[in-house]
């Protein structure tokens, strides 16, 4: 057999604190389209920056035609015909389309003319539409893409990866860039699509391999396999239906209402779309979706991290849309972001100094204008206790607390503020199945002290165990609002996948 | 033992070490032999009352610039003006000590102008978090330039309003006893500044760890995006820092000012700020680290003069400054080194736990 065209062998990358890649192979062949599929954080753009020569993996090598390459830079990586299209473009703004495209590649004189047609000549060989001598700032989003794709053929890429492609594209635009991407390795070359869409994996590509926690946990022809098994390989784990009483509470009183909430960057296709939902006192409300189509900016628009462009959102009647993150914790707010790490704890803190990160200003912590140690630390001692967080003391850096114990403590925290209304994005994630029982129990419990509690979660299993009703995000959309038990996995599955319950319908 | 404690002990010992190493090749270059120069400076400093003082004296003003680099470190900001913050200090310090100069007595004069240097001080740094968290000026680069300004704006004092009525040079008039610090120990030049500096050290110490200020700083230094999720507002704390930072260098100001030079001239102490970096690097930015980290400092300043004036000996005071420099270099080396052998260590026990 011929040798591959690239390969990955045994490649493992860590970071300060993450396993990004661990022991990661595949390879790819001339003329294949090859889709790394997964969802965020699961290590597909990190395995391809070390293909690209942008970071140094820790351990493994990269084989192409069978013989091993050393490529430290992305200049290494060009040289070998590979070129990487960033999630974020990296073009001059200030330049014109033809500057940035020979950018980094002319030298002496430039004769202006001479590129000028030479890019016109090879953006029309596949059709692409590029004034060559407006600026960058004057183009939209897909246009400037086209620009990138251009800089990667001008500069002769035989092996063309792109992060996350269409996720700033209309569908008009991501269907012309498939079209591409069929016409591009008909001639030969290849691509490796990086993306956590199961339609257009299913839509463009050959072979697919499937990442989970900076793992491969899948390597599979595209035409053996369905959307079904390639989510349930994102997700990880066969689905089990748990049963639980769902509460009806569309008589309670209405807790949080959100109204129309858009976010959307100018020219790109909105993060939110014209959101509405409300949440009744004492019910759990989850949200379904793979990770990526909103969720996060939803959780953050009702924390009040990030702004919303248009929409309103009030909790127990009073309009909030305005308010800081200070006024809503005081409001009884508490939010458990996906990202701890990030936005949640000071890590390089102790347990009990994390207890206080959001009621800082609050007196009861202070005596005489000092903060009341004792007091700290007999409360975050009564949490540990409470919670079963698995720490030395109070005075334990949170950082060398395990994942589990963390988020227990975290979840410890938010209970203790929020008297109203818990936002969950992914509480468990990453977790064993101790801390994840004891997470839902908790859960269930604030529940019972007429809390209400907006659950995110990309575990359906967890969504259908603990949720009364369930929404289900698409592409910074709702596909519909279910009651528990109107939902199946099939069918909650097409509609995470993108298909609108009714076109199903019509079809069957 | 910790095996960051263990580095930072490490790593600092051998900055001054290679730095007393390359002065001390370099005094061969001159004929001389590096280690009899070096071994007579130190037997001289603990010996004689007046030079052992006089460590603890150069030791004052740079307890206060560590102190303000240090705590605008901790919330993960630069504060490079400390020498600019000083100079407007120590223009307060004069002019406010001239004009009360037996208006009003010296405990007051003292309580008075320390508190307004401290405010002068306080502003100019404020200014800087404020244009940090207004208009996302980078403050590194705002407090490097700030202290031009100061500097621009002290001279151009000193020959106008604040110039000596004799009128003869860039330098104002002496303030007189009433407007001194009062000297600790007689037959030195050392003054109770030192006993502020000190104070002031521990005051920092209890503002970072045990107030709820000094807590939102911390956490908005080791981790932004957490604290801003948490409602803390982290462009307040940006201006609070730097008004605090800049407060402190103000007041090595009244120290110098009042305590040691009684007057201002020009070119007045130039290397307080950047020492004071130096320092509060060496220190690890700890507040009690820094009174230890700056008696080095001084020690080493005392040696450099003891060793320009030793009888028989030549020693140019280019290696002097030489020394210092190389010194201040390889401390500021190490911290790299340190955050380098950190990454390094934590990526093998990630590594460990993963292979096991």
């Amino acid at each position: 057999m011929q040798a591959p065209f690239f390969e990955l062998r045994n490649i493992s990358k860590y970071f300060t604190g993450v396993v990004a890649n661990k022991d990661i192979s595949f390879s790819i062949q001339r003329g294949e389209v090859l889709a790394l599929l997964g969802e965020n954080g699961a290590g597909k753009s990190t395995i391809m920056k070390i293909l690209y020569g942008l970071y140094k993996a820790d351990a493994g090598k990269i084989l192409m035609e069978g013989r091993e390459q050393k490529i430290t830079c992305p200049k290494d990586a060009m040289a070998l015909g590979i070129s990487m299209i960033q999630q974020h473009f990296s073009l001059v703004p200030a330049h014109t389309v033809t500057e940035n495209i020979i950018l980094g590649s002319v030298h002496g004189k430039i004769d202006y003319k001479k590129c000028e047609s030479e890019v016109k000549r090879l953006a029309d060989q596949y059709g692409f539409e590029i004034p060559v001598d407006a600026k960058i700032s004057e183009l939209d989003v897909g246009v400037q893409q086209k620009v990138e794709i251009i800089k990667a053929l001008y500069l002769n890429a035989k092996l063309l990866i792109m992060d996350e492609p269409t996720a700033v594209l209309t569908p008009q635009e991501s269907q012309k860039l498939m079209d591409f991407v069929k016409d591009y390795v008909a001639k030969g070359n290849s691509v490796i699509f990086i993306t956590h869409k199961l339609k257009e994996v299913m839509d463009v590509a050959n072979r697919i391999i499937v990442m989970r926690n900076g793992e491969v946990c899948g390597d599979l022809n595209a035409s053996e396999t369905n959307e079904g098994e390639l989510s349930r390989l994102m997700i990880g784990r066969e689905l089990v239906m748990p049963e639980k009483d769902r509460q009806e509470h569309s008589g309670q009183k209405v807790r949080l209402s959100v109204k129309n909430i858009t976010v959307e960057k100018k020219g790109e296709t909105p993060v939110l779309k014209d959101i509405s939902f409300e949440i009744h006192e004492g019910e759990i409300f989850g949200i379904a979706g793979v990770s990526g189509n909103g969720q996060e900016e939803l959780c953050e628009v009702i924390w009040g991290a990030l702004k919303a462009d248009t929409g309103t959102i009030s909790l127990d009647g009073q309009d909030i849309t305005h308010l800081s993150i200070r006024g809503r914790i005081g409001k009884g707010i508490g939010y458990v972001p996906v990202d701890r790490h990030r936005d949640a704890m000071v890590m390089d803190m102790t347990l009990a100094e994390n207890m206080m990160l959001k009621s800082s200003y609050d007196a009861k912590w202070t005596r005489h204008g000092l903060i009341d140690r004792k007091k700290l630390s007999d409360y975050t001692k009564q949490a540990i206790s409470d919670f079963m967080i698995k720490a030395p003391g109070p005075d334990a850096q949170a950082k060398g607390l395990s994942g589990g114990n963390q988020q227990k403590a975290l979840l410890a925290r938010e209970v203790g503020h929020a008297g109203a209304l818990l936002i969950l994005n992914q509480p468990t994630r990453g977790l064993d199945l101790g801390a994840i029982n004891n997470i839902h129990t908790t859960i269930l419990e604030e529940q019972k002290h007429k809390k209400s509690i907006l659950l995110v979660s990309t575990e359906l299993s967890e969504i259908f165990k603990l949720c009364d009703r369930i929404a289900v995000m698409y592409k910074g959309s709702f596909m519909g609002i279910y009651s528990g038990d109107e939902l199946n996995t099939e069918k909650i599955g097409l509609l995470m996948a993108g298909y609108s319950a009714k076109r199903e319908a019509a079809k069957g | 033992m910790n095996a960051k404690l263990r580095d930072l002990i490490v790593t600092n010992l051998l900055a001054v070490f290679a730095g007393l190493f390359l002065s001390g090749i370099l005094l061969l270059f001159l004929k001389i032999n590096p280690l009899i120069v070096f071994k007579q400076a130190v037997v001289t400093m603990v010996t004689d009352k007046y030079t052992l003082g006089d460590v603890f004296l150069k030791a004052t003003p740079l307890i206060f610039t560590a102190l303000a680099f240090a705590f605008t470190f901790k919330a993960n900001l630069f504060n490079i003006g400390a020498q600019g913050q000083f100079y407007m200090g120590a223009i307060v310090a004069v002019a406010v000590s001239l004009k009360l100069d037996g208006v009003v007595p010296t405990p007051v004069l003292l309580v008075v102008v320390c508190v307004l240097t401290f405010l002068a001080g306080g502003v100019v740094g404020g200014l800087i978090g404020f244009l940090k968290a207004r208009y996302h000026a980078n403050e590194f680069l705002v407090s490097m330039m700030s202290t031009y300004v100061a500097l621009a704006v002290m001279n151009y004092l000193l020959r106008t309003f604040l110039k000596e009525s004799k009128g003869e040079y860039p330098q104002t008039d002496a303030i007189s006893n009433s407007g001194w610090i009062p000297t600790l120990i007689k037959g030195t030049r050392l003054h109770a500044g030192f006993l502020l500096a000190m104070l002031t050290a521990v005051a920092v110490w209890i503002l970072l760890y045990k107030t709820p200020l000094g807590y939102r700083i911390r956490a908005v230094g080791s981790n932004a995006s957490a604290a801003q999720m948490s409602g803390i507002n982290s462009g307040r704390i940006y201006v609070a820092a730097f008004f605090i930072s800049g407060a402190l260098a103000g007041m090595a100001g009244f120290t110098e000012v009042n305590g040691v030079q009684h007057m201002l001239i020009q070119n007045f102490n130039p290397d307080v700020g950047s020492a004071g970096l130096g320092i509060a690097i060496l220190a690890n930015a700890n507040p009690i680290g820094i009174i230890f980290a700056s008696l080095l400092f001084g020690a080493l300043n005392v040696a450099g003069n003891l060793m320009g004036r030793m009888p028989g000996v030549n020693v140019p005071s280019s290696i002097i400054d030489l020394m210092q420099g190389f010194v201040m270099t390889f401390v500021i080396i190490s911290y790299f080194a340190r955050t380098y052998l950190d990454r390094q260590r934590k990526k093998r026990e990630l590594q460990k736990a993963v292979e096991k």
